[in-house]
C-alpha cells in the first residue's frame, strides 16, 4: 500500500502539476480578457478625444491590447492598467506624430475634394440605446460641450484630465502611464480643471 | 460652497458626463473593440524576458563556431598559398605572359623598389 501509494504520488504529481498549470493559463487568460473588456470603452474615448478620429482611435485602442496580451499578460494584474494605459499613450503620441508629418507632406499636395474623406454611416453611428428626449438632450449639450473643451485640451492636461478623472487612475499611475513625475500630473490635472470650470461652469 | 467641495463637484460631474458618453457607444465601434480584444488574447504571448539566460549556451556555442571559420577564412593570402596553387600559377597561360613581357615585368620591379624605398 505503501508503494501503491508512493507511486500514484510520483505519476500523479506531474499531471496535476499540467492541469494545475492549464487551469491557471485560462483563469490568466480569463483575467485578461475581463480587464480589457472592463477598460475598452474608456480607452476608445480617451483616444477619440486625444486624436478626434474614430478609426486612429480603434487602432490605437486595438493596438494597446495587442502589445500588452503579447508582452504584459504574465504580469501580476494590478499592473495591467498602469502599464496598458501607458502603451495608449505612446501609441497616441506616435499617432499624433505621424500625422503632423503628414500633414507637412500634404500641405504640398493639391487639396483632394471634401466629400472623398466622408466616412459617415448614419446606421452604423446610431446611439445604442435611448435615455428619455429631454435627459437625452440634456446630456447630449453636456456630452458636446464637455469633449470639445477636452478636445482643445493642451496634450499633456488633456491626458492627464482623461486618465485621472475618467479612467480614475490615482497619482502615481497616472504618473507611470504618463511617464512624468507625481509633481507635473497635479500641475498638469489642476490647469486642465481650472480651463474647463472656465469654459464649462454654466454647462456642467 | 467651499471651492474645494465646488470642486469635487465639477470632477464628479464631469467623469459622469464621460462616462455617460462611453456608454452612447454605436454599434459598430462596440464590435470593433470585440474584436481588437478577441486579436489580442488570440495571438501567440512573446516568452518572459527572464528567460533570456536559457540561450546562452547556443549563442556561446553560435559566437565560437563563428569565430572558428571567420579564422580559417581570413587567413592571409601568402600564407594560405600551397605548393599545387604557386604550380597552378606558373602553368597558367596569362600568368606565363606576365613573367615574359619585359615591359610590363620592369614596370613591376620599378613599382615594387618605390614601395620598398
Amino acid at each position: 500500500m505503501t508503494a501503491f501509494v508512493t507511486l500514484a504520488g510520483v505519476y500523479n504529481t506531474p499531471v496535476f502539476g499540467a492541469e494545475r498549470s492549464q487551469d491557471q493559463e485560462w483563469m490568466s487568460s480569463r483575467a485578461l480578457e475581463q480587464f480589457l473588456a472592463s477598460v475598452e470603452k474608456r480607452a476608445f474615448k480617451i483616444a477619440q478625444l486625444s486624436l478626434r478620429n474614430d478609426d486612429d482611435a480603434l487602432d490605437a485602442v486595438q493596438d494597446a491590447m495587442m502589445k500588452l496580451a503579447r508582452s504584459y499578460a504574465s504580469r501580476d494584474s494590478a499592473e495591467w492598467r498602469p502599464l496598458f494605459y501607458r502603451i495608449l499613450a505612446n501609441g497616441i503620441r506616435d499617432m499624433q506624430r505621424r500625422r503632423t508629418v503628414r500633414g507637412r507632406i500634404m500641405a504640398w499636395l493639391p487639396a483632394r475634394d471634401a466629400e472623398d474623406d466622408e466616412d459617415f454611416d448614419p446606421i452604423a453611428q446610431a446611439p445604442s440605446h435611448e435615455p428619455n428626449p429631454a435627459r437625452r438632450l440634456e446630456l447630449d449639450q453636456a456630452i458636446g460641450a464637455l469633449e470639445t473643451a477636452v478636445a482643445e485640451l493642451p496634450a499633456r492636461q488633456k491626458q492627464a484630465f482623461l486618465l485621472r478623472n475618467f479612467e480614475g487612475l490615482d497619482t502615481s499611475e497616472t504618473a507611470n502611464a504618463m511617464g512624468c513625475s507625481e509633481g507635473s500630473v497635479k500641475t498638469h490635472y489642476f490647469r486642465a480643471l481650472e480651463t474647463l470650470r472656465a469654459r464649462l461652469g454654466e454647462v456642467i | 460652497m467651499s471651492q474645494e467641495s465646488q470642486q469635487d463637484e465639477f470632477e464628479k460631474r464631469t467623469r459622469e458626463v464621460l462616462e455617460e458618453s462611453a456608454t452612447r457607444l454605436d454599434g459598430r465601434t462596440l464590435s470593433r473593440l470585440t474584436q481588437a480584444r478577441h486579436a489580442a488574447l488570440d495571438q501567440p504571448q512573446r516568452p518572459a524576458r527572464g528567460r533570456w539566460w536559457v540561450f546562452v549556451p547556443a549563442g556561446a556555442a553560435a559566437a565560437v563556431a563563428v569565430l572558428a571559420v571567420s579564422s580559417w577564412m581570413g587567413r592571409s593570402p601568402v600564407e594560405s598559398t600551397s605548393p599545387m596553387e604557386d604550380l597552378e600559377f606558373l602553368t597558367d597561360a596569362e600568368a606565363s605572359e606576365f613573367v615574359t613581357d619585359g615591359e610590363e615585368l620592369e614596370f613591376y620591379e620599378w613599382a615594387a623598389g618605390e614601395m620598398e624605398s
